[in-house]
This record gives structure tokens, C-alpha cells and sequence, in this order.
């Protein structure tokens, strides 16, 4: 049941979701690389917002702090060494004193040996970021005169100015950030979660059909049939089924690789243990003493197998179709990976959303919310299909409950 | 016995026919894809001619070389004859290199990586669900779930996972490669501990979903065989619990040899995903590459290898369970 | 009963083993290769080392030492990434199908770690500098002949000098055995000739009026081709028996070179090259000493992350790969790495990424429409998020058909074309060039209509070519905003390539819009970018890797880019490279979506330091090349271990 309600609680946020927020998921909004996740807040209207004053103890620290990291006052203090003043007369927590010497002392084309050009430049990065690091002075916006082409002062803001997040005309809530494409990886994740959802059922409904048709016919019929059935299943097993799926994507080629293709392909091509375990629990059927009944009444072949067999198998065939849902789903994800998935622009899914940030090396960079909540997501939803099987399993299996 | 003959026989005589066909089939199917391979090699080595006759010439060698220019029955009897002699040809996306060099340095890797992780997975999933299916409890609810989860984590997530956090984020494993490296192979002690230190990660991404999925099979298949009806009887015969056991195992075990087999049989393609995340080198890549390069007779190889694989490790699988289970066999007689 | 519940078991397992085979089906990522489509990278290295058989017995020696710890030494290897992605196969120079990234490239920046050429170019001044050669070339007084000197010093690794007529010979087995060396020379070049034993005259094809016919293609052949000893050549002839097909296909394993590394192993992970001690180059006529690295390693990986953790653990020196977002590297996680410029665009653009109109495409033979999508494209967004900062933006070098270079921008006058340049989105300008076309929305649904059929095209590129793949994402979402109908899709490389190249028929449907590199940074650039983007004389050729792949034709422009090869005016030539990018910028047959460097050049300096970057105050400036292409091979002789 744990399961069941995972899966439903899913559904549910895949389907109501988009009509909450109707932002189009492949839409680029931000210009620039997997941004992270948070709050952004529109840096133009705050200053038009109505400003509130707030004197807050520590503001000048934190403001310091965000800028000089310990780190970077103890790389301060290495190239003033470097550079000649005593050890002793450096102390990196007096921020003032620190700025003062760095600023009367640093020279950028300063060559020190055997210093790296990384290290170099480190400090040049350093220097421009420290300007004006300890002003408290109001900062003056200003903006350009159309005709006179003079700066024309706006606004003034000062330390202790602070804006209220919701009177701010435009802000935006990015709790998973942007991708590679500048896309809002919320909206894409939850996008893809249906459209993979929907590849996942198309395929495994297709699969079980295909399985479910051939088991019930050559476990029934029996006999030649049968061996030319299993022969076949055997042919396919032994092609190794992801070449097979490789080869089918390449050929059918991108133009022509939409999102139900894609399903398609996955179906035709992993209906295999269906059959064989359908064909093995028809075979056990067979002999029944009320099969046996019906052949004797003179029943057609197709009635019994709908009427006396099929009952019997279905629920073994939910779980099939269950298992192979949750199979298809990992399929098209690994295809898309491989870059054989559905086309990138129609439609996101979960697997091209992993084959793009391993792509940028989001896992390189750190950049984890362009894949972990994909693969937590993909987990989830085979993890809560497998255990509603479970659950099923139990219901038609007594001896298995506790 | 005779009995038994007829089965071995029946199954024997499956094993050809498959065979063959898989054969034909492993053949045919990749030059089913369209585009032209040769001309993919021609324009990149007659780059910056200008003499269209010049390209028409490098493109008659090529075809000429290849043998693409004969029609499919011929190709396929020169293919067969060539393979008869173990001559798989030349690869044509590595061209010049010869398909069986490009096939020989990573089989090893990826059997060496594959066939250590399919027996230790199966070994310690079956035992954890085994185990689940006798304690009862507390054991078994936590292992089922836990089980059920990983064994869903798709194997590229798996692989990536790891990767982040014990190859990136803790150091305590390298992130990539077969061997250091800076290192050259050779047999020495440095050299093997290195390959040891890089098998960890992908060795263990393979694992981890196996067990996963071992310990749920086998924990079904023990609850069935305990609440059979033979087990009720011995306990009441007073027959002692560790003897039960031992029978009730060998038969949940049988069923899962089947899964062994077929997993042996599949693992020479099983590992692409650990390979690229690890850059492991081995034979999934190489397959990848074939097929996006449309490199048939690299296919061809790569797929036959997989074919023999999973027929022979199925045949054998089938005698042995004749031998071993006289049911199957007298379920076949009927 | 027993055999159902057995049979359900049966099933059961297989079930679940088939969940597992699912499970456990890996996906690959797709490999990321931001390959150029230049011409094949062809260095004439003339190796002359005197490799006697004591040294080799020395180098022999030396090999068994190390094999014998097992590793190679982390202070004296320098670690490459980003050009090898496959194992090497063949060490034949007279090959184009050898992928061995390191030791063969050919072409305007010639790879010269093994084999050499004569002068070596310098991308950032545009000269070339003698290597085999010794001293400047000159032309005659007519210009229809080149002669150069070879150094007295230059040996082979068998130890024979290099002489003159190894550069003939060389010549000559490229034009019998028909390579691309020779297919992109023939033309232009008539003969070469050895003089006496150290001086090569080569003679220029000369057209009716007896000028050569290209003298600046003539002038790169110096500096773009291998010299190969006359003696090997001999024995590979020999062996092949004339065979043209087998003459490219040998493997080459016992083939002479002249420069300083050479094959020390290789297999499928890695390709290592080691230093032969007794290089000539050491001699004072040329560097003075050996360079410094000992050991040349390339690993390799299978796509651009696997490479790009590597570096960032120290595991490669020198990165050709493109890292994304390669500045965080530094600034986030303080690593010790660096690019040649310390700010973006990071890296020195050489050449032009273009998209091409396919001119056959119904509507796409308009200005209106061509230049409308060109100038509605957001590029800022195409050079923030595909390339990640590593262009330069087209506010800071605005398009033309020159490179990012000084030496290249230098060569029109930007004020002339100023009001024709456009740095992108502009949606409105679109829109109101479209209306006044009268290509407007006639019926309503949104897209707009030429002639009443609807405007729609299929904006495509190679699949896994990341940074383009995100570019023609921006092209086509560009569509959107002025109503014309643009999709994407990303065939195979390779049915990609067989498809744009064949330019003796008209593109077929899906390549209205597609994209293809332009040349880099060489001594005949621009003028060769030029006649790549704009000449029709690439036009019916069965195989078309030169250009002009969507089949423009402007006689006015071809008549200039004839004329550029012979003319030295300085201003006439400024004259014409103008007028040439205003018709460019006119006539839109192509757009330019961002810069590109020739090679990426990211390095770690964790165990070796002092790599070119900007203003490093070499003189003359070593050009970011990875260490190895042209002029930047002097990289190695300036590098030095961080921990002596």
C-alpha cells in the first residue's frame, strides 16, 4: 500500500502541477548555466520598491565576510609576506588594518616566483573584488539622460536600506534552479516525469499485450505452435535486447524519433519474459480439471482461454504489466542517455534531462540539481511500482503475507 | 535414461537451430540500418579532393575492401567462411584496425569487471533473501524495502552516485580508468593493486542492483518452499530444523540458476553504463561506438560473442536441471 | 501442484532476472566532441635526427628502467586530454585515417611533437618561424617560387641529416599516391625541388598570365606540411607495392621522424610518447635545449566529464576538451587552474561556428527571410549557455568573416560596415524587415506565409555536439518570436557529414539551417575563411569538405577572392576584405553563431607551471596551442615543474 500511495501522490503532482504554473517547460529563461536554486528577486524593480530601514547588528560583518573569506585573509596575509612587511605586524582579524596594507601594497604585475598563473590571477580576482569593500557611503543609481546623455542621479541607497521580498514587482522561486539550456529545472523535471510516465505505459501496455497473446496461444496450444512461439522468444532473447533497441533508434533515425515511437520500440522489443512466464503459468493451467470441463462442453479454443485461463493469470499479468511500466520507463531513460531518446526539443524526459547535465558535467561542477532530483524521481516512481507489485503480490498470495 | 536422451536431445537440437538462425539474424540486422558506412569513410578520407573521379576511385576501393558492394547472400557466405576461420574482418569506424584486435583488449576488462560482480551479487542477494524469508521480523521488513529500492536505482544513477560521492566529494576512490594513470601494464605488484583500487566503483555499482533484485527473487521463492507442504510434515516428523532448511534452499535455489544463466550470458554487453561514467575500459563501448559509426562487422562480432554466450549458458543450464531435477523432466514428457 | 508452484517460480525469477537485465542496462553517455570540420591538419615535418643505433640501445634502456617501477614518473610526464578518443591505430603521416590525435595534424597549426615541418605558425602575430628550416623563406622576384634552407643541424631519429630532397620526395609520394595532402596542394603548388642538398625551391602553378596562381596557399605549404625521409618513404613503397589504398593504410610502426617524442606505448587507455634525448632540436641554432617533459601521456577518456574530473584532480596538465563552465573550476573550488585569458572569453577564438541557409529552401532564397532569422537570434544567450562565457560576445568583436585576432580584425574597416553588423535579438528589426518584405501572416495561424505556403525549416546539427546542439536550440526558439516555423534535429554524425558534404545535388529536406565550422587561425586566413563562407567554385563537387555548403554564388565575391592570393597592397587588400564582408553581411548565406577557439587550452598547474597565458612576456608570444600545434610547441621548452 506504501507503495500504491507513493505512486498516486505522484500522479497527482505530475498532473495538477502544470495547472498551477503554466510556464511552458522548455522555455530558455535565464541566460547563463544551472543556476542554483533559490529565490531570485528582480534587482531592477527593488529599486523602485519602497524601502524600509532595518539596523540589524552584524550587517557590516556579514557584508565583509561574504567577500573575505578566511581563506582569502590568509592568502592576503601570504602575498604580503611575500611582498616584505613583517609577519608580525599582519593581523587578518583586523579587517581595516588588512584592506590598508593590501591596498598601499598590492601590485598586479607584480611578478613572484614560482608562483602559478592560477595563484596569480587569484589574487588579481581578489584585488578587484576587495574595492570599496569597507565604504559605507550611500550608493547613487543613475540613470543616463536621453538628450543631454549626462548621468542624472535616481536613487540613493544606503546601508541599512532593505525591501520587503513580496512587494518586489517581479520574483521568481527557483527550488531546483536552471539547467544547461537556462530551462526551470522544476517545471522541465515535472514535465518529463509525465511524458516518461506516459512512454513507460504505452510501452509496457504494448509488451504485455504482445507477451500475453503469445503466452495464452502457445501455452494452450501446445504442440507445434508452441515450438515455433518459444523458438522465436528464444531468437529475441538471445539478441541481446538493448542492441536490438540501439539499433532500432539509430535506424528509424531523429526526425522521426517522437516520444511514442520511443514507447513503441521499447515495447516491441521487451515483450520476451512476459511471454515465457505467461506461457509457463498457461502450461500449468492446462491440465485443470475445469479446462478439461469446457474442452469436453465443446467450447471454442478462444472461448476457454478467455473464459477459464485468463482469469486465472490476471492477476500475475497485473504484475507484469506493472513490472513492465516501470521497465520500460528505466529503457527510455537509459536510450536517452545513449542520445536515442525522443527529440530534445519536443518534449523533455527524464533520461534527456540526465544526458544534458552529464553532458555539462553538472556532476563535476557540483551542480546537483540538474540530475539528483531526476534520478531520486526516477527511483521513486520504479521504487513505488515495484512495491505496489509486491502489494499485489501478497494480496493474491496469501502464503507471502506475514 | 531414455527418457533423459530424448530431453537432451530435444535440447540439443533447439541449440542448433537457434543458433544458426541467431546467426543469420546477427548478420542481417545491423545492415538493415540505412545510411552507407563506406561513404561515411570515404568523405572523411577524401577530404579536400576536388576531382569528384578521385572519390569515385577511394569509394570503389573501400566498397571493393569491404565487400559491400556484393549482393547480401554473397556477403553473408564470405562473412560465415571468414568467421569459420576466426577472421572477423576489419572494423570500419577503426579502420584499419582489424575487428578482432578491437575486440580482444576490452572483452577481458569487461568479463573481468561483469562475471566477479553477476556471482558476488547473486551469491549475497540470494543469502539476503534467504535470510529475510527465514528470520520473519524486523529483518525482513527492513531488507524488503531497502531491497526493492536499490535494486530500482537505474544502474546509470547508481554509477553516478558513487562516482560523486566516493570519487569526487570523498577521494577515497579514483574516479576513472582501468589502472592508474600513470601507469603502464605490466605484472607487477604496483600495478595490480592499482587495477584493484579502480575495479571498486564499478564493480560495486553493478552489485549493489544485483543484490537488490536477488534478495527479493529469492526471498519469494523461500517463502514458497517453506510453506510447502513437505516442510509441515518433516517439522511435525520432528525432522531438525537446519536439515529442513538445507532442502527447502536447494529447491528455491534452482529457479534462480535460470536468472544465473541468463545473466552470464548478457554480461559481455552489461556494462556500458559503469564503463562511460568510469571510463572503464571494455567491450559496451565499443559496441556503442560500432553502432554509431554503423560499423557492421564490429556489430556483427560483438553480437554473435553475446549470442553464443547466452545460448550456451542457457543449454547448459537446461541439461544440468535435468540432471539435477527429475521433475523438469517429466514435466517435458507430458 | 508441485510443478504449478515451480512453474510459477520459474516465472517468477525469470520475471525478476529480466527486471535485472533491465535494471542493469547501462546507458552511455553520448560522447561530447566539439570536433571542427577543418581541413585535415597536415604538418610537413621535416625530421632530421641522427638516431644512431647507440642511442636507440640508450633509449631502450631507459624504457626497460621505467617499465620496471611500473609507473611514469608524475614530475617528468605531462598529461594531455582532448584529442585522442579512441585507440591509436596507425603512425603513418601519409594517412588521414591514423587517429592518432598527438603525434599526426597536419595543417595551419601542424602538431609537431614527432613529426615536423619546416616553419612553424604563430596564430597570435601570424608569422612563421623556421623549425627544420633555417631562416625566413623568400619568394623571388616574381613571386612564382619559394626557397628555403634546411638547418645544417636538422637529423633524422636514424641519425641522417634531413636534406633538401626529403622535402621533394615527400612531395612527390603524396602527389603519386594521391593523399589529401596532395588533393589540397595540387593546385596550387607545380613542383618541389632540391636544389642542392640543403636548399627547396618550390615552384608555384602559375596561371596564364604567368603569376602563381595562389601564392598565399603556396606559402602555407611551409608551414602546414610534414617532411618525411626519402628512405622510409622508399621502404613503405616498397612494401606496399604501389598500392595507393595500402600506402594510407599502413600502420607505419617503423616510421622515421625528426622531432623530440615518439611512441613509448599505447593501448586502450592511454597513448604515451617519449622524449628521444638525442633530438637535434637541442642544438643552439634552435631551442638550445630539450623539452622539458620527459614523458607525453594522453588518457584516454570517454566523454568530456570523465576528462574534466580528471583534470580538476591533477590528473592532466593540459586539457583540449571543452570544459563547461570551465571558470568555475577556479573561482568556486580554487583549483590551481587556468585558461590563457583570465577572464571570459577565456580562450582566443580562431574560428567562426556558422549556421548555413540551404538557398535551395523554399524562402530561403529571400534576403528578407534569411536576415530576418539572423538578426532575431538571442546570441548572448547562445555564448552564456552553450559555450558557457568561452566566446567572445558579438558586442565586443562585432561579425564579420575575420576572427577574433588583432591581426584578423585588422584587416577590414569595421567603421565602413558598422551600420550592417547586428548583435542579435533583435525581434522587432525581424519582424519589420519580414513585413516589409510582404512575408506577413495571411492566414491567421500564427507563422508567416511567402508566396501563401507557410515558412517552415528544420534548424539541425550533429547529435552530441553539445555546445551546437544548445545553439540550434536557440536558433530555432529565435523562430518563434517572428513567426517562422523553425524545429531542430540531430541526425548522426555520421549521416550528417555525408550529407552536407555532398554538394553536387540539392541538400535534401531537414537541412535548411545547418551548422558547420569554418577554418582557424592559419597563414592564408582569412582569406581561406573567406572563399570557404562565400566562393562558388565548391559548388558540384561530389565531396565537398571546402565550403559554401549551401550553395551561394556571387561572381562578384568570387572575383575578389581570386584576386586577394596575388595582391600586396596593404590597402587595396583592406579594400577588398571589406567589400567582401559587406556583401557578406548583406546577403546572409550564412551566420556566424559565436567564436570558437582553434584548440581549447585549459591547464592544471599542479605539477608543472609557467604555460603560456596573456601577457606572459614571451617573446614572440607562445600562442595557447595545447603545447603542441605550431608555435606552441614552444610551451614546452618554457614549462617547468612546480616542485624542482
Amino acid at each position: 500500500m506504501v507503495g500504491f500511495s507513493i505512486f498516486v501522490v505522484l500522479l497527482l503532482i505530475v498532473f495538477i502541477y502544470p495547472l498551477i504554473i503554466k510556464d511552458a517547460p522548455l522555455a530558455i529563461i535565464a541566460r547563463g548555466t544551472f543556476f542554483p536554486p533559490g529565490i531570485y528577486v528582480s534587482a531592477f524593480d527593488s529599486i523602485n520598491t519602497p524601502k524600509y530601514t532595518l539596523n540589524l547588528p552584524g550587517a557590516a560583518v556579514k557584508r565583509i565576510a561574504s567577500k573575505l573569506s578566511d581563506d582569502d585573509r590568509l592568502a592576503m596575509k601570504e602575498w604580503l609576506v611575500i611582498d616584505g612587511l613583517a609577519e608580525d605586524e599582519i593581523d587578518i582579524e583586523d579587517t581595516v588594518l588588512l584592506l590598508e596594507q593590501w591596498m598601499n601594497r598590492y601590485d598586479p604585475t607584480k611578478r613572484v616566483a614560482g608562483m602559478t598563473n592560477a595563484r596569480r590571477n587569484y589574487f588579481i580576482r581578489l584585488n578587484n573584488s576587495l574595492q570599496g569593500l569597507l565604504s559605507i557611503e550611500d550608493i547613487s543609481i543613475a540613470v543616463r539622460n536621453a538628450e543631454t546623455g549626462d548621468l542624472e542621479e535616481k536613487a540613493l541607497i544606503t546601508t541599512s536600506d532593505y525591501v520587503n521580498v513580496n512587494q518586489v514587482a517581479n520574483v521568481r522561486f527557483l527550488p531546483l534552479g536552471t539547467d544547461n539550456f537556462g530551462r526551470d529545472t522544476l517545471t522541465e523535471l515535472i514535465a518529463a516525469a509525465r511524458v516518461s510516465l506516459q512512454i513507460g505505459f504505452v510501452a509496457g501496455i504494448i509488451a504485455t499485450l504482445i507477451g500475453l497473446t503469445l503466452g495464452l496461444l502457445s501455452g494452450y496450444i501446445g504442440g507445434l505452435v508452441d515450438d515455433i512461439i518459444m523458438f522465436f522468444t528464444n531468437l529475441f532473447t538471445v539478441i541481446p535486447s538493448f542492441v536490438l533497441l540501439i539499433l532500432i533508434s539509430f535506424s528509424i533515425g531523429q526526425e522521426r524519433r517522437g516520444a511514442t515511437t520511443v514507447a513503441v520500440v521499447i515495447g516491441f522489443t521487451s515483450w520476451v519474459w512476459t511471454a515465457r512466464a505467461v506461457r509457463a503459468q498457461v502450461v500449468s493451467l492446462r491440465n485443470r480439471d475445469h479446462v478439461n470441463l469446457s474442452k469436453l462442453s465443446g467450447h471454442s479454443i478462444v472461448y476457454i482461454i478467455l473464459n477459464d485461463i485468463l482469469p486465472y493469470i490476471a492477476s500475475y499479468v497485473v504484475m507484469a504489466l506493472i513490472l513492465q511500466i516501470s521497465a520500460g520507463i528505466l529503457a527510455e531513460a537509459g536510450l536517452s542517455i545513449l542520445g536515442l531518446g525522443p527529440r530534445t526539443t519536443d518534449v523533455p524526459t527524464l533520461g534527456l534531462m540526465m544526458n544534458w547535465a552529464m553532458i555539462y558535467q553538472a556532476h563535476v561542477l557540483g551542480k546537483w540539481w540538474a540530475y539528483l532530483p531526476v534520478l531520486i524521481t526516477i527511483a521513486l516512481i520504479t521504487f513505488s511500482m515495484n512495491l505496489m507489485n509486491t502489494g499485489l503480490d501478497q494480496v493474491f498470495n496469501p502464503a507471502l503475507r506475514d | 535414461m531414455k527418457g533423459y536422451r530424448k530431453y537432451f536431445l530435444n535440447k540439443l537440437g533447439w541449440f542448433l537451430i537457434t543458433l544458426v538462425c541467431a546467426f543469420i539474424l546477427n548478420f542481417i540486422l545491423p545492415r538493415l540500418m540505412p545510411g552507407d558506412p563506406v561513404a561515411a569513410i570515404v568523405s572523411r578520407m577524401a577530404q579536400g579532393l576536388s576531382d569528384a573521379r578521385g572519390v569515385q576511385a577511394i569509394y570503389q576501393q573501400y566498397t571493393e575492401l569491404f565487400g559491400t558492394n556484393r549482393p547480401m547472400h554473397e556477403q553473408f557466405f564470405i562473412y560465415m567462411r571468414n568467421v569459420l576461420q576466426g577472421d572477423f574482418g576489419f572494423s570500419f569506424s577503426q579502420y584499419p584496425r582489424t575487428v578482432a584486435d578491437a575486440l580482444k583488449s576490452s572483452i577481458l576488462w569487461t568479463i573481468a569487471l561483469q562475471f566477479p560482480a553477476i556471482i558476488v551479487g547473486w551469491l549475497i542477494g540470494n543469502t539476503l533473501g534467504a535470510l529475510a524469508a527465514y528470520l520473519k521480523g524486523g529483518f525482513d521488513k527492513v531488507i524488503m524495502p531497502v531491497s526493492i529500492f536499490v535494486s530500482n536505482f537505474p544502474a546509470f544513477g547508481m554509477a553516478i552516485i558513487l562516482m560523486v560521492i566516493f570519487g569526487v566529494t570523498l577521494e577515497w576512490f579514483p574516479t576513472s580508468g582501468g589502472y592508474g594513470f600513470d601507469l603502464i601494464p605490466e605484472f607487477s605488484w604496483n600495478f595490480i593493486r592499482s587495477v584493484i583500487i579502480h575495479y571498486q566503483l564499478p564493480f560495486w555499482s553493478i552489485v549493489l542492483i544485483a543484490i537488490g533484485g536477488q534478495a527479493i527473487g529469492m526471498r519469494s521463492m523461500s517463502i514458497y518452499e517453506l510453506n510447502a507442504d513437505y516442510v509441515k510434515y518433516a517439522r511435525f516428523m520432528g525432522i531438525k530444523d537446519r536439515k529442513i532448511i538445507g532442502y527447502v534452499f536447494r529447491n528455491a535455489m534452482l529457479p534462480q540458476i535460470t536468472g544465473l544463466a541468463l545473466s552470464i550470458g548478457t554480461m559481455v554487453g552489461g556494462a556500458l553504463v559503469a564503463e562511460i561514467v568510469f571510463s572503464y575500459p571494455g567491450l559496451g563501448y565499443t559496441i556503442l561506438n560500432g553502432v554509431m559509426g554503423q560499423d557492421y562487422p564490429l556489430i556483427s562480432a560483438t553480437t554473435l560473442i553475446i549470442t553464443i554466450m547466452v545460448l550456451s549458458a542457457n543449454f547448459i543450464i537446461e541439461i544440468l536441471y535435468g540432471v539435477i531435477d527429475p521433475r523438469i523432466k517429466a514435466a517435458q514428457a507430458d | 501442484m508441485l510443478r504449478n508452484k515451480l512453474m510459477a517460480v520459474l516465472g517468477a525469477i525469470v520475471v525478476v532476472s529480466m527486471v535485472l537485465a533491465g535494471c542493469t542496462t547501462p546507458t552511455p553517455e553520448t560522447i561530447i566532441q566539439t570536433v571542427e570540420v577543418e581541413k585535415v591538419v597536415e604538418k610537413t615535418v621535416e625530421v632530421e635526427k641522427i638516431v644512431e643505433k647507440e642511442v636507440e640501445k640508450i633509449v631502450e634502456v631507459q624504457v626497460t628502467a621505467e617499465a620496471e617501477e611500473g609507473a611514469l614518473p608524475r614530475q617528468e610526464t605531462l598529461y594531455f586530454n582532448g584529442q585522442q578518443w579512441g585507440a591509436v591505430v596507425g603512425w603513418n603521416p601519409y594517412s588521414s585515417s591514423n587517429n592518432n590525435a598527438m603525434a599526426i595534424g597536419q595543417g595551419d597549426n601542424a602538431r609537431v611533437i614527432m613529426f615536423e615541418t619546416p616553419y612553424l605558425y604563430n596564430m597570435l602575430d601570424g608569422q612563421q618561424y623556421p623549425l627544420l628550416a633555417d631562416g625566413p623563406w623568400s619568394w623571388n622576384a616574381d613571386m612564382t617560387e619559394i626557397t628555403f634552407k634546411i638547418k645544417d643541424a636538422a637529423k633524422w631519429s636514424d641519425g641522417t641529416p634531413v636534406t633538401a630532397e626529403d622535402v621533394a620526395y615527400t612531395w612527390e609520394a603524396h602527389v603519386k599516391y594521391n593523399t589529401p595532402t596532395a588533393a589540397s596542394y595540387i593546385d596550387y603548388v607545380d613542383a618541389i625541388e632540391a636544389v642542392d642538398e640543403k636548399t627547396v625551391v618550390i615552384k608555384a602553378k602559375l596561371n596564364e598570365e604567368g603569376n602563381a596562381v595562389n601564392p598565399l596557399t603556396v606559402a602555407a605549404y611551409v608551414s602546414s606540411n610534414y617532411v618525411m625521409q626519402k628512405a622510409w618513404t622508399q621502404t613503405l613503397e616498397e612494401r606496399v607495392g604501389g598500392d595507393a589504398t595500402e600506402f594510407g593504410a599502413d600502420p607505419a610502426e617503423d616510421v622515421v621522424y625528426s622531432g623530440p617524442y615518439h611512441k613509448f606505448f599505447t593501448d586502450d587507455t592511454k597513448a604515451v610518447y617519449v622524449r628521444d634525448d638525442n633530438y637535434w632540436g637541442q642544438d643552439a641554432s634552435m631551442w638550445g635545449k630539450l623539452p622539458a617533459p620527459k614523458y607525453l601521456a594522453h588518457t584516454i577518456f570517454k566523454d568530456n566529464a570523465a576528462g574534466s574530473v580528471a583534470l580538476a584532480k591533477g590528473e592532466v596538465d593540459v586539457s583540449q576538451q571543452f570544459n563547461s563552465n570551465v571558470n568555475l573550476l577556479w573561482e568556486s573550488y580554487g583549483l590551481p587552474i587556468s585558461t590563457y585569458l583570465p577572464e571570459a572569453p577565456y580562450h582566443i577564438g580562431a574560428s567562426l561556428p556558422t549556421a548555413w541557409y540551404n538557398l535551395n529552401a523554399y524562402g530561403l532564397d529571400q534576403v528578407a527571410v534569411r536576415k530576418a532569422i539572423a538578426i532575431a537570434v538571442d546570441y548572448p544567450t547562445i555564448i552564456a549557455n552553450a559555450m558557457t562565457n568561452q566566446s567572445a560576445t558579438f558586442d565586443q568583436v562585432p561579425r564579420s568573416l575575420m576572427n577574433p585576432t588583432e591581426g584578423e580584425q585588422a584587416l577590414y574597416d569595421h567603421d565602413a560596415v558598422k551600420d550592417l553588423q547586428w548583435a542579435g535579438n533583435d525581434i522587432e528589426g525581424a519582424n519589420k524587415l519580414l513585413d516589409e518584405a510582404g512575408i506577413v501572416d495571411t492566414d491567421g495561424d500564427g507563422w508567416r506565409e511567402y508566396n501563401g505556403q507557410k515558412l517552415s525549416y528544420i534548424a539541425t546539427c550533429p547529435n552530441g555536439w553539445s555546445d551546437w546542439q544548445a545553439a540550434i536550440e536557440v536558433v530555432a526558439a529565435a523562430g518563434k518570436e517572428i513567426g517562422i516555423d523553425i524545429t531542430t534535429n540531430y541526425p548522426e554524425w555520421s549521416v550528417y557529414q555525408t550529407v552536407v558534404t555532398k554538394s553536387d545535388a540539392p541538400l535534401p529536406e531537414g537541412y535548411d539551417i545547418f551548422m558547420m565550422g569554418t577554418n582557424g587561425a592559419g597563414p592564408t586566413q582569412p582569406w581561406a575563411r573567406v572563399r570557404q563562407i562565400l566562393s562558388s567554385e565548391w559548388i558540384g563537387l561530389p565531396s565537398n569538405w571546402s565550403g559554401n555548403y549551401g550553395g551561394y554564388n556571387n561572381p562578384e565575391a568570387d572575383a575578389l577572392i581570386q584576386a586577394i592570393p596575388s595582391e600586396t597592397d596593404p590597402d587595396k587588400l583592406k579594400e577588398m576584405y571589406t567589400e567582401l564582408v559587406r556583401i557578406y553581411l548583406t546577403d546572409v548565406p550564412s551566420f556566424t553563431l559565436m567564436y570558437r577557439p582553434g584548440v581549447f587550452h585549459t591547464v592544471n598547474e599542479t605539477v608543472w607551471t609557467n604555460f603560456p597565458h596573456q601577457d606572459d612576456g614571451t617573446e614572440p608570444p607562445v600562442p595557447p596551442m595545447d603545447c603542441t600545434d605550431g608555435w606552441g610547441i614552444a610551451c614546452l621548452y618554457n614549462i617547468e615543474p612546480v616542485n624542482p
